[in-house]
């Protein structure tokens, strides 16, 4: 009893330190991400005069509301040493069945919760392989994803029908205030999502689950919850992320979430977090996601053959990288650097 | 193979052959002869050597792919850029052919080059500057993946006749000579095991901070697997326009999920430290074989993907059931 | 009877080639059905389940239905399954393949092991270089640079416009857009703004286009590939203004060009493009040819190029392509559907419901092809390898210049 005692408080205590660290780090982190963001913008004026502008930053915020909410989930998994292959598969489902299921008929308000509902249960199907018959996060969720597509596939004939429910358009295409609705969304579900990471003994639980399992065990966290709900909730974020694809373009698509699967976990690692997993911050993958979409909209603008421009897009996520090192930071502050590992 | 079950370096000397049905490689062993077993009483020319020999010519680009991130996974690392390498690989043999038995192997040498370099620059990202390997291979793929297409922006180009030919040919009229290749990279893992490297590749990947205690030059591990491994890649793309015969951009890209998986089904951890390159080698056999299995299964096509999602689990819930119950694998 | 020129074009053919074997039947009319195998790429889009369904629709209708076993394989992207996909049917003792191929070049290997074991190849849509094939396809139909000189044609020689091309590194996405780029380079007005991939779908379409839009507010037309239903949704988003377009074959976007309140805020342009109903009639060859109801070595084959200018879009009254329709109403198909799917000349069992769900035609029976077909002009790496290409490649056929450089 003493024992377990000492080991808590001894975890709490160094739990506490590792917070003020991280949050001093990450934070410096996650406004540097930010920070690169507006250099990229206004230097972009530089290919096009039409770029740079407040529309362009509009624009982005739009397209890149897609990748934040996906990211949000794909980031709880990864805090968890976990890594989650589902999310197209998943984005599609989510997707295919708002469409055929529901459309612009009726009974939007209690059919857009089975939907996610459903897209939960894939999640909590990958996590049941993921931590009872502990399979590798890895191949669960790629074998989760090659199912849902498949069944995806039978499900629709190969054709999906119908059309996007109002209140999604109106989530979507809104607009108030000249900023377009899904701005404010993002916005909203960026503080919420923070929140939920940062501030909640969820989150904490999640840090200490992804830092060491073994000690987070004997600290009193539910290993098996704190261990399933990540999967169920980047699930849920996924199928959402189909719903919102599906706003946007009023329709749906078997294909839809086919590329989104490496930028979500890009905007995770951007934005400052480990992909082993215990360390990371959500503000940071919101830039990271916001950095990313930038970078198409700036690569887009660009008058180059592709081979060329694909060369130019993947310098300019290794010259991201390299800024924002943390040894680069630690220096900067004139920290002495405890060496860490790369991963 | 043996001594995946120990992380310690020094115990890793005595493995022995009976570990050997235990290890990740046996049971994928086991379940590749099972899978050919299936295929076999489905479809009684799958015993035939000019079966065979296409199915070998089939998986060696994948197995030699899968075998190549092996190294990079067993140092706790991840590496995207195998799409890139191979896409660029390819694109080079089929723009720039090199004819005749020495023409190949010029062309082989200038495949293990690109793909050296490709590595070399991954291993001074993730090694030396600390860039997280997931993020920094991204962008090292992303640039592979350009420099294809301002090589060749459409499918096209010819790949030597001596390569396509001869390498995907068979010797005496039984053994597929691309068989041969995976032969050689199995062969050089062997050695390579045996060095200090090698020991110290499964050592950093288990515990990066005891290793370098214990002397081990923790970058030097991890560079050397990212330019081993992106040299192996080279030989992948090699091995692959020997097959196809012709060049495209895109090659690559089908390979990046597949190499993950066949390293998985191999056995191998993909957290580091457990494993080996011969599991991924059988693993990456063993998914081009279920695509075989479930055809003459005459599985419809629609259910082709949960079977397969299916089977994954399944090979690697009893993988690791079975070897929990013999006890051999310890936890790491 | 059938005698006409095409069998010459076959005969120089086979002479070019040197393998004029006519693929003999393997098993002939013996009670024994024909082994069919319809070997997909992916099947995520409106575009490839169409094309498969009407082959599964025509298999399934008589006589076909007692004759035929059909199995359907899909492969994904990836070559590599795709040869594995083709070894086994191979081996399965298959009597001819009807396929879309992933790759132009990778699977002739394959192919013409095929070939010499007696299976017949027909390939859809896109191409492949090896000559013991059949490809039936538009691609060399001049898509490409008819719809520039359409849209050339529509801003006066004139104005910025945005390319939405498909898949980069892909075959078909660069005879489209050399075809195009032929006519916009003789017109010193049209500057190519912006130049972006959406892998022939409406979503990224969609995506990329608003991201062009921020840099370029002041477009004046686009020329798009498949998915440009979501090229018009990204204008609309912007505020409303739309501008003179051509795209290809969704139903979404033949609704749009007819829709005055569209055409007030700017849309004009020409649907055309890769027609699904191409799987359909390579199907019904490769029957006719296995039945001996007709004899044709291994050649290309032109599909015809749907071309609807806006005013010649016509909303189907029934399930059926009659009295020259080409669109269906909204809510009867998806926005995304490819309405170029049937046709009453060569597909006259087909309807709509055969598109979407597979299924024949009650009472419908097969009916025979007209005896001619289209000759295809050599491209090489499109559908010949080491070939020289005709000196007018991208002649025009379906318009003509209205302005002058």
């Amino acid at each position: 009893m003493t024992s377990q005692v000492d080991v808590m408080s001894k975890f709490q205590a160094e739990q506490d330190t590792r917070k003020a660290r991280r949050i001093d780090r990450h934070t410096v982190s996650a406004i540097a991400v930010f920070v690169l963001c507006v250099v990229l913008i206004l230097a972009s004026r530089l290919v096009s005069p039409s770029l740079g502008s407040w529309q362009q930053v509009l624009t982005v915020l739009t397209l890149a509301s897609f990748l934040v909410v996906l990211s949000f989930g794909q980031g709880l998994v990864i805090l968890t040493g976990g890594l989650d292959l589902s999310l197209p598969a998943v984005i599609t489902l989510g997707g295919v069945l708002t469409t055929t299921w529901i459309g612009n008929g009726p009974g939007a308000w209690y059919m857009l919760p089975f939907v996610l509902a459903i897209c939960g249960g894939v999640g909590l199907a990958s996590a049941i392989g993921i931590v009872w018959l502990k399979v590798p996060p890895f191949i669960m969720t790629m074998a989760t994803s090659i199912i849902v597509s498949s069944a995806a596939l039978g499900l629709t004939n190969g054709t999906p029908r119908g059309a996007s429910p109002d209140v999604l358009l109106l989530l979507m295409k809104g607009s108030w205030l000249g900023i377009p609705a899904p701005v404010y969304f993002l916005v909203i579900f960026a503080v919420v999502g923070w929140i939920v990471q940062s501030r909640t003994v969820f989150g904490r639980y999640l840090y200490a689950l992804g830092t060491n399992r073994d000690a987070a065990r004997i600290a009193g966290v539910p290993i098996t919850l704190v261990s399933v709900l990540p999967y169920v909730i980047s699930a849920v974020c996924a199928g959402f992320v189909g719903m919102m694809l599906v706003g946007y373009a009023n329709g749906a698509t078997l294909r839809m979430g086919d590329n989104y699967m490496l930028p979500s976990i890009a905007a995770v690692v951007i934005g400052g977090s480990s992909i082993l997993g215990g360390n990371g911050n959500f503000a940071g993958t919101v830039g990271g996601a916001i950095l990313l979409t930038t970078v198409g909209t700036v690569i887009a603008a660009i008058g180059l053959e592709q081979g060329l421009r694909t060369i130019i897009e993947g310098g300019i996520i290794l010259v991201a990288l390299l800024l924002l090192r943390e040894e680069l930071f630690e220096r900067l502050r004139g920290l002495s650097g405890k060496p860490r590992s790369g991963g | 193979m043996a001594s995946l079950t120990h992380s310690t370096p020094h115990r890793m000397r005595r493995a022995q052959p009976m570990k050997l049905l235990t290890s990740g490689a046996g049971i994928v062993f086991v379940l590749y002869v099972l899978l050919y077993a299936i295929y076999a009483s489905l479809q009684p020319s799958a015993l035939s050597s000019s079966t065979f020999t296409n199915l070998v010519n089939n998986s060696v680009p994948l197995a030699i792919a899968a075998a190549g991130e092996t190294l990079v996974v067993l140092s706790r690392g991840f590496d995207l850029s195998v799409a890139g390498v191979i896409s660029l690989t390819n694109v080079l043999m089929a723009v720039y052919p090199q004819e005749g038995p020495f023409g190949a192997l010029v062309s082989l040498a200038i495949c293990l080059a690109v793909g050296g370099i490709v590595g070399a620059v991954n291993g001074w990202l993730v090694a030396i500057l600390r860039l997280q390997a997931i993020a920094a291979t991204l962008a090292t793929m992303i640039v592979c993946q350009g420099l294809a297409l301002v090589i060749l922006d459409a499918p096209g180009g010819m790949v030597a006749d001596w390569v396509s030919y001869e390498l995907t040919d068979r010797l005496f009229g039984v053994l597929p000579i691309s068989g041969l290749f995976v032969l050689a990279v199995v062969l050089a893992w062997l050695v390579f095991k045996r060095t200090n490297l090698g020991l110290g590749l499964y050592a950093v990947g288990a515990d990066e901070q005891a290793a370098s205690l214990s002397g081990i030059s923790v970058i030097k591990v991890r560079f050397a697997a990212f330019v081993g491994a992106g040299m192996i890649y080279g030989l992948a793309g090699f091995m692959l326009s020997a097959q196809t015969a012709t060049g495209n951009p895109n090659s690559g890209t089908p390979f990046l999920m597949l190499a993950f998986a066949a390293v998985a089904l191999g056995g191998t951890s993909l957290s580091g430290g457990r494993g080996g390159l011969i599991g991924s080698i059988l693993g990456a056999a063993t998914l081009m074989l279920l695509q075989k299995v479930l055809f003459s299964g005459g599985v419809s096509s629609f259910y082709t993907g949960i079977f397969q999602g299916v089977v994954l689990v399944l090979a690697i819930v009893f993988g690791s059931a079975f070897a929990r119950l013999t006890g051999r694998r310890t936890t790491a | 009877m059938k005698r006409s020129m095409f069998m010459l074009a076959t005969a120089m053919m086979a002479a070019t080639f040197g393998s004029g074997m006519v693929s003999q039947p393997a098993h002939a009319q013996d009670g024994k059905k024909f082994k069919i195998y319809l070997s997909l790429s992916y099947s995520g889009n409106s575009w490839q389940s169409e094309a498969a369904n009407i082959v599964k629709a025509l298999a399934a209708t008589p006589p076909y239905n007692d004759m035929v076993e059909l199995t359907e394989v899909i492969s994904g992207t990836d070559p590599q399954a795709q040869i594995s996909a083709y070894e086994s049917m191979i081996e399965a003792g298959a009597d001819g393949i009807v396929s879309f191929p992933i790759s132009s070049t990778a699977l002739n290997r394959t192919i013409k092991r095929g070939c010499e074991a007696g299976v017949l190849f027909f390939m859809y849509d896109a191409t492949v270089t090896q000559p013991c094939a059949y490809n039936v396809s538009y691609i060399t139909s001049g898509f490409g640079e008819n719809s520039a000189q359409a849209l050339v044609n529509e801003l006066g020689g004139k104005g910025k416009i945005f390319l939405s091309r498909g898949v980069p590194g892909n075959s078909v996405d660069k005879r489209h857009t050399d075809g195009a780029l032929s006519i916009f380079k003789k017109y010193p007005g049209i500057e190519i703004a912006a130049e972006y991939y959406s892998y022939w779908d409406d979503r990224t379409t969609q995506q990329e286009t608003a991201k062009a839009l921020v840099a370029h507010p002041d477009v004046d037309g686009i020329w798009a590939q498949a998915g440009e239903y979501g090229a018009i949704q990204a204008l609309l988003d912007k505020g409303g203004k739309l501008v003179p377009m051509t795209g290809e074959n969704s139903n979404g976007f033949r609704l749009a060009l007819a829709d005055p309140a569209m055409q007030e805020k700017g849309l004009r342009g020409v649907s055309a493009g890769s027609p699904p109903a191409q799987s359909g009639y390579a199907f019904k060859l490769m029957m006719e040819i296995l039945t001996k109801k007709r004899e044709l070595a291994a050649t290309n084959i032109e599909y015809p190029l749907p071309w609807v200018p806006a005013d010649k879009v016509k909303i189907c009254k029934g399930e059926k392509f009659e009295d020259g329709c080409n669109a269906f109403a909204d809510g009867v198909v998806p926005s995304s559907f490819v309405t170029e799917v049937l046709d009453p000349v060569l597909l006259p069992e087909l309807s709509i419901q055969s598109a979407l769900n597979g299924t024949p035609v009650e009472g419908a029976t097969i009916q025979a092809l007209p005896a001619e077909v289209k000759q295809a002009p050599n491209e090489p790496d499109i559908n010949c390898q080491g070939c020289e290409p005709p000196a007018d490649l991208y002649h025009l056929t379906k318009i003509e210049p209205t302005v002058q450089p």
